[in-house]
């Protein structure tokens, strides 16, 4: 510390000015701040489809068409799939292909229902964002998205449904996205459960 | 049970916004232009910050504390400095000085940087009352799609007011300033006639604001608003469209904080206007 006394003023004086001229080059960093590593999207390797179950009313199938229309022009959304009451209600963007045949990978309602993703999110009410697909063991559950599907959002609609949205960049969906998806589902729910409760319930094969 | 609790959250006129308004006076800033160029406004900015781990400190104010610091330490090592100053010591305080005073100015000048910090800015439009209205020949559905509209654009988004005009009909939601003698029956015509005199409804482009002066230019807009987007509603295109245009309508947000939309909450709006074409 006395060494500090015995340097000369002019030294000291540069010693103060380079603090503070390196100071404000750390605020200047700061400012700026450091782009994260830009992750480029995967295509989604699988069968284009659009099936929406037939016997639902014009208007919800507008409405689903305009929420699909939302999610893949806003989001990085690529499948989307909606089960409510037990039944596929929608199918909609790039499915997994059946095996061997060039047809979209059917959605088993009941599996889906009795796993463990969905159960979970249906106990805690509450969306369930898996940022990157491959660290999830719950994966096997949702066999009909593309092998490649990076990121997923299960959303569940009211007590009733699920949606589950795959994405094709991990970490692709905001948080902004996850508030509006979010909402998207609660409206949904209450769309499909005023047009649901009034159908004949459809027996399984 | 869920229909009718979601039915009153949206009617409820009174919702609670995105961004908590707080009532505190905020002194009039002048504009700075930030240096940051617009590709970056939707950084975080907080990712790296000074910390000294200390709890309860607030570390961005650590450029102001080390200017002064220094700075009098500098002026101290001027004062005792043996004999003569030379020259080149003049020179580095000066240096030095200027270079205090800029570090101490630093926390100021990084409120104004776009999207430093959002939260701290928005205020309470003056004199300005929760509304929630909509046109009387309405269908149901038309009703409840413009209600979860105007509920989710103000819960979702930094919005404070917005005003949608569909197929003629009105729907007029949020913090608005409605002129002395404007009674409850007469809200709907003073909008109507205020929004023909700014000619919106020809709308064909979205129109975004960022930065508006507290001047506001259309006197429809409630004081204290700093941003505004204008969303036309737009007709699906379609061959056989009659020679009127394609535009049904328009979605006008306000906010009381600047760059309040960014890249993704316009393209949520825009998604959020086609739900109600057709």
């Amino acid at each position: 510390m006395l060494m500090v006394f015995s340097i000369s003023s002019q030294s000291r004086a540069d010693l103060l000015t380079l603090g503070l001229a390196v100071t404000n080059v750390l605020t200047g960093l700061v400012w700026l701040s450091i782009r994260p590593k830009s992750i480029t999207p995967v295509g989604p390797q699988g069968v284009e489809c659009q099936e929406i179950y037939s016997h639902l009313p014009e208007s919800v199938v507008s409405e689903i068409l305009w929420v699909w229309e939302s999610l893949s022009a806003v989001t990085c959304c690529k499948s989307l799939v909606i089960v409510y009451d037990c039944q596929c209600i929608v199918q909609i963007g790039v499915a997994a292909k059946s095996l061997n045949i060039d047809e979209p990978f059917a959605v088993d309602a009941a599996k889906l229902m009795q796993g463990s993703l969905y159960q979970g999110v249906l106990k805690s009410g509450a969306q369930s964002y898996m940022a990157n697909l491959s660290l999830y063991p719950g994966r096997s559950e949702l066999p009909f998205l593309p092998s490649n599907t990076q990121a997923v959002i299960l959303q569940p609609l009211g007590d009733r449904g699920i949606a589950v949205l795959g994405g094709d960049t991990i970490r692709g969906f905001t948080t902004s996205d996850q508030t509006w998806i979010s909402y998207i589902g609660e409206k949904l729910d209450a769309t499909l459960a005023k047009y649901m409760s009034s159908m004949p319930s459809v027996v399984q094969e | 049970m869920t229909i009718l609790t979601t039915k009153t959250q949206l009617l409820n006129p009174l919702i609670q916004l995105k961004t908590p308004l707080p009532l505190k006076f905020r002194p009039k800033m002048a504009s700075i232009s930030a240096r940051l160029d617009n590709s970056q406004q939707q950084m975080n900015l907080s990712v790296l910050r000074f910390t000294l781990g200390i709890p309860g400190l607030d570390e961005s104010y650590l450029p102001r504390w080390i200017g002064y610091g220094f700075g009098s330490l500098l002026i101290l090592n001027h004062l005792l400095g043996s004999d003569s100053v030379s020259a080149a010591q003049l020179r580095t305080e000066a240096l030095g000085l200027s270079l205090a005073a800029f570090s101490i100015t630093l926390p100021y000048l990084g409120k104004f940087l776009k999207g430093a910090a959002p939260l701290d800015q928005t205020t309470l439009p003056e004199g300005a009352e929760q509304i929630f209205v909509m046109s009387e020949n309405v269908s149901v559905a038309q009703k409840e799609a413009l209600a979860w509209a105007t509920y989710v654009l103000l819960r979702n988004t930094n919005t404070t007011s917005v005003l949608i005009l569909t197929q003629g009909e009105l729907c007029i939601r949020g913090y608005w300033n409605l002129p002395d003698g404007v009674s409850k029956d007469n809200v709907l015509d003073w909008f109507k006639s205020s929004i023909e005199e700014t000619g919106l409804s020809d709308l064909t482009d979205t129109l975004y604001f960022p930065q508006t002066a507290d001047a506001e230019f259309w006197n429809i807009l409630p004081q204290g608003t700093r941003s505004v987007l204008v969303q036309p509603v737009l007709l699906s295109p379609n061959p056989s469209m009659n020679y009127m245009g394609n535009i049904e309508g328009f979605f006008l947000l306000t906010s009381s904080m600047r760059y309040a939309y960014n890249e993704k909450d316009r393209a949520w709006i825009r998604a959020v206007s086609n739900k109600l074409r057709r």
